[in-house]
């Protein structure tokens, strides 16, 4: 086992390194470069730009340096812990998303865990009362969160919130919080922001994992010793959690491996409509300006929480399964 | 001779009436009382300049009270600089007659538009209460604009004639003078401008960050903490008046930046050493604080229907009037509707250095150009895409302007398929394809790609109904959408056949404002980019103007920064506009398009109506944004 893992850890070396290269190229290729994408914006708004400002910009961000130089200089620079600098903002990358990070977990982990609440009842119970009235109604519901596009319910739910309850449009807290130091009311502002986006958000994840759970869990049930646990007399409750549900949660460790980048990306197209003080809305802005350090450091960042996520989940699901861990043995 | 030169001799006051009156007509901001009694702060009139600057209102504004926090919506964290243009405390400013007049300077004494002699405030103070004298401009000459490292090229083109860079001198601690052997007139609108150019930085603040006064064990220190490359890299993220980024950079403007970037909601506060005071001896601004919130840009309207803001205008568009006239009656704001600059909204752009030769050659043929025009039912546009809201115009200046005649805006622009085709035959585009579309002399049909920059559904909407009207004089349309990089790149390199863009950004100039914008002067002129090039970098790249009509305009704007007299100047800006006018080199479509402005009811002094634009106007600036005030409601 152990060195089963030494070796999946060796292997994601490779694996960043060609991603990295990947990230900055794909960043690179729209035409233009930072400064470009910043003199355009500035004229369409009819603001002058001086020639001599800009070159001297150029030179001080690197940008008159060739493509690869620049990548060495980033890469190098990560290795050291020095993201870059985010031409955007005027500030190291890590002090642009330092501070959203911290939200951005919130609101992801109270998504995942409403993801969950509902989920997990709705699921079993479609699952054990399949074809009924209780299922059809569900997954009725379920596939019409899966249906509606996030962006257009947050819109709904935005304007709704604010003529019922006057909750301010947008934004994870009221206006006067921002940037305050932590208090009761603080919070008490947050939650009162926080639901639109974790239901939001949440829906399409809950109705997917509302079918996965269901179709999974109705496979283990009609196997034969759900069957003869039945014909043994085991309590129904209890037949049904202790193995099938096990088996049937398979799926769902695998999923942590996804989980993790998504607890710091945070939704971005929900969070760029509900404009949450999120790292979303940075990555996408980043991307748009060419604002290549912030973009390039922030993809990395995601790729190696994949690539960790992955490696979680696998160990995570031969410590869960027997049958995997066996599986691998047998085969050696 | 001598007498001649006596008359051109012309000595230009700009000073306002300056009140000194007994220091016991002022009165102390109520908010500033306790830092004042507690010794934080000196009294007011210890902290306003001794010639202090009494603000003339314009018609229908009054003097206000003191207090509230102003909210508004900023789409990113880069707008915070719209506070320095809103709050437009300049050298000179302009006023809302486009009338350029001393603002932080107490008078400027300009002789043939060559020798400016720039008076200080006496006991003028920075924000944190330093004093502003001529040390600050030689700081700016000496230690920014003429360091070989801080400034490789040398300082601002707009301070240097005829190659020739100015004599500045410091006669005493409140007097500068620049002068030049030939007139300047960029001098003072770019000292006026809403992106100003700073000739003046606060020397003691900005000295710890220069080579030549911080000793270098220090300055590698904070080239390390900063994480730049060098010292200027340092010393140039502190000194960014206008970006307002640095919060600790003392500044002239009415309010000041508190908040370090990143965040989504900046404060600025009140500059408690800002230069005027109204009438009744308060010192402006009224308004205590301002208050930004950073959201999407496309939530902008929505929260502002939200009454979330006290004052926007920004990101909001004429489409959006409806629903915020709606939630107007709801939420108590006013929804106004104020007047843009520019001379066209939307204007078709045929680019006369195309690449495709057979091209270029109609393009550069002003019968094509006129027939093009003449061929679009601007009235249909004005009523399908603008409930008839707008003006069917040329890209000219405007009625409000001086020099406007009628005919600038309305010559060729009349709805004529008639004399379009007669034009077209003319051409010799005699023959047409089984469509309909007329054949250009060596086969291909007439097809005219329209680049746009993909960013509005508007003139997608416009161009789609130029296209059914253009398919009856012969002529095919295509929108090519993409993005605004890729548009401007195709539009350099003659890629692109025609462009569709907003048209002359000042149409309400006077003939003291330069007239370049009318003359290919710059490679984002999308009608002759490489003409533009050309000039712009002294024949080092683009290609020489070939079109007699063209090189006149170059010669026009010459003289023009030649001439020393009003009427000269006027007569050149006419000969440019009757050229423009004849020649098409824009197809203007609509202009006077309002743009929604949205005020709260509790705020006053903001004008009924007004134009909404960044040159001349600095959007809000020029109203005087610190004499706006809240009533008792709100503060």
């Amino acid at each position: 086992m152990l060195g089963y893992i030494l070796r999946r850890i060796l292997t994601m070396i490779p694996t960043l390194l060609v991603i990295s290269m990947l990230v900055f190229v794909i960043i690179q290729l729209p035409p233009g470069d930072y400064l470009e994408s910043h003199i355009a914006e500035l004229q369409s708004q009819g603001e002058s730009v001086d020639e001599k400002k800009i070159q001297f910009l150029r030179e001080q961000y690197g940008l008159d340096k060739p493509l690869l130089h620049q990548y060495w200089y980033w890469l190098t620079g990560m290795l050291q812990g020095d993201f870059g600098y985010s031409f955007e903002y005027d500030l190291p990358v890590t002090e642009v998303v330092g501070d959203r990070l911290f939200l951005t977990i919130i609101i992801s982990i109270a998504t995942i865990l409403f993801t969950w609440i509902v989920a997990f009842p709705i699921g079993i119970y479609s699952a054990t009362h399949q074809y009924s009235w209780g299922d059809y109604g569900l997954s009725t519901l379920g596939f019409l969160g899966l249906a509606t596009p996030n962006f257009l319910l947050a819109l709904v739910m935005l304007y709704f919130a604010n003529v019922y309850f006057g909750t301010s449009i947008g934004g994870l807290m009221d206006p006067q919080y921002i940037d305050a130091p932590w208090s009761m009311d603080k919070m008490v502002s947050i939650l009162e922001h926080l639901w639109i986006p974790v239901i939001v958000i949440g829906t399409a994840g809950t109705a997917g994992m509302i079918r996965r759970l269901r179709a999974n869990l109705l496979d283990e049930l009609q196997k034969q010793y759900v069957v003869t646990g039945h014909a043994k007399g085991l309590p129904p409750g209890k037949l049904l959690v202790k193995y099938p549900l096990r088996v049937a949660l398979n799926f769902f460790v695998a999923d942590i491996g996804n989980l993790l980048p998504t607890v710091i990306s945070g939704a971005e197209i929900v969070a760029v409509v509900m404009s949450l003080p999120t790292t979303g809305p940075i990555l996408l802005s980043s991307l748009q300006s060419q604002d290549m350090y912030l973009a390039g450091s922030f993809l990395m960042f995601l790729a190696v929480l994949t690539v960790f996520g992955v490696l979680v989940s696998d160990i995570a699901l031969a410590l869960l399964d027997p049958r995997v861990r066996l599986g691998e043995s047998a085969s050696k | 001779m001598k007498t001649l030169f006596k008359g051109l001799l012309l000595i230009l006051s700009l000073s306002i009436t300056t009140m000194v009156q007994a220091m016991d007509w002022l009165k102390e901001t109520p908010s500033l009382v306790e830092l004042v009694e507690s010794g934080k702060l000196p009294p007011i009139d210890k902290r306003i300049p001794d010639d202090v600057q009494v603000a003339r209102l314009t018609p229908g504004q009054v003097p206000g009270e003191h207090g509230g926090e102003l909210r508004l919506l900023m789409g990113k964290q880069k707008d915070i600089r719209q506070i320095v243009i809103y709050g437009y405390a300049r050298l000179v400013g302009y006023t809302p007659e486009l009338n350029l007049e001393a603002d932080i300077l107490k008078s400027v004494d300009v002789i043939e538009n060559r020798i400016f002699t720039l008076h200080l405030r006496k006991g003028h103070k920075w924000s944190d209460g330093h004093p502003f004298t001529s040390e600050d401009f030689r700081y700016y000459w000496e230690d920014i604009a003429n360091n070989p490292e801080l400034s490789k090229g040398g300082p601002s083109k707009l301070l240097i004639t005829d190659g020739e860079l100015p004599r500045v001198e410091y006669p005493d601690k409140y007097t500068v003078r620049y002068s030049w052997s030939n007139p300047n007139p960029f001098f003072l609108p770019a000292l006026a401008g809403a992106r100003p150019l700073y000739i003046y930085k606060p020397a003691h603040y900005l000295r710890q960050f220069h080579a030549r006064y911080q000793s270098k064990e220090k300055l590698a220190r904070m080239i390390e903490e900063f994480g730049r490359r060098n010292w200027m890299g340092v010393h140039v993220n502190h000194d960014r008046p206008y970006k307002a980024t640095n919060p600790d950079l003392p500044t002239l403007q009415p309010w000041v930046n508190t908040t370090y970037p990143p965040s989504e909601r900046f404060i600025f506060k009140r500059n408690p050493y800002y230069h005027r005071v109204d009438q009744k001896g308060r010192q402006l601004p009224y308004i205590d604080s301002i208050a930004i919130n950073i959201a999407s840009n496309k939530l902008v309207p929505a929260k502002t229907g939200a009454n979330e803001s006290d004052l926007q205008a920004r990101y909001l568009r004429m489409d959006n009037y409806t629903f915020l006239k709606l939630a107007s009656k709801r939420n108590n704001f006013d929804v106004r509707l104020w007047q843009t600059a520019k001379g066209a909204h939307i204007a078709l752009y045929p680019n006369l250095n195309t690449n495709d030769k057979v091209y270029r050659e109609l393009m550069q043929d002003v019968r094509f150009r006129r027939a093009l025009s003449l061929a679009i039912h601007r009235r249909e546009i004005n009523q399908v895409v603008y409930f008839g809201l707008v003006q069917e115009s040329n890209n000219a200046v405007l009625e409000e302007c001086p020099l406007y005649k009628p005919d600038y805006q309305t010559a060729w622009i009349e709805y004529d398929q008639e004399k379009a085709g007669e034009l077209l035959d003319e051409l010799g585009l005699k023959e047409r394809d089984s469509r309909g579309v007329r054949l250009l002399s060596d086969g291909r049909p007439l097809e005219i790609l329209i680049q746009t920059a993909g960013e509005s559904t508007e003139q997608t909407d416009v161009l789609e109904l130029i296209h059914d009207s253009w398919l009856k004089a012969g002529i095919k349309l295509y929108s090519i959408p993409s993005t605004r990089e890729v548009f401007r790149n195709r539009v350099f390199s003659g890629d692109a056949m025609m462009s569709i863009w907003s048209g002359i950004e000042n149409a309400i100039p006077t003939a003291e404002n330069s007239p370049h914008e009318l003359a290919p002067t710059s490679k984002y002129q999308y009608q002759w980019p490489k003409w533009g090039s050309y000039y712009e970098s002294s024949g080092q790249s683009g290609e020489a103007p070939d079109m007699p009509a063209v090189q006149k305009l170059i010669a026009l704007n010459d003289q023009w920064v030649r001439a020393s007299t009003h009427e000269q100047r006027e007569s050149i800006w006419h000969q440019i506009l009757e050229i423009h006018r004849d020649q098409m080199f824009t197809i203007g479509i609509v202009n006077h398009v309002p743009h929604p402005v949205v005020v709260n009811n509790h705020l006053h002094n903001v004008p009924e109506t007004g134009f909404y634009d960044i040159t001349p106007g600095a959007y809000f600036g020029i109203y005087k944004p610190d004499t706006f005030w809240f009533d008792e409601a709100r503060r």
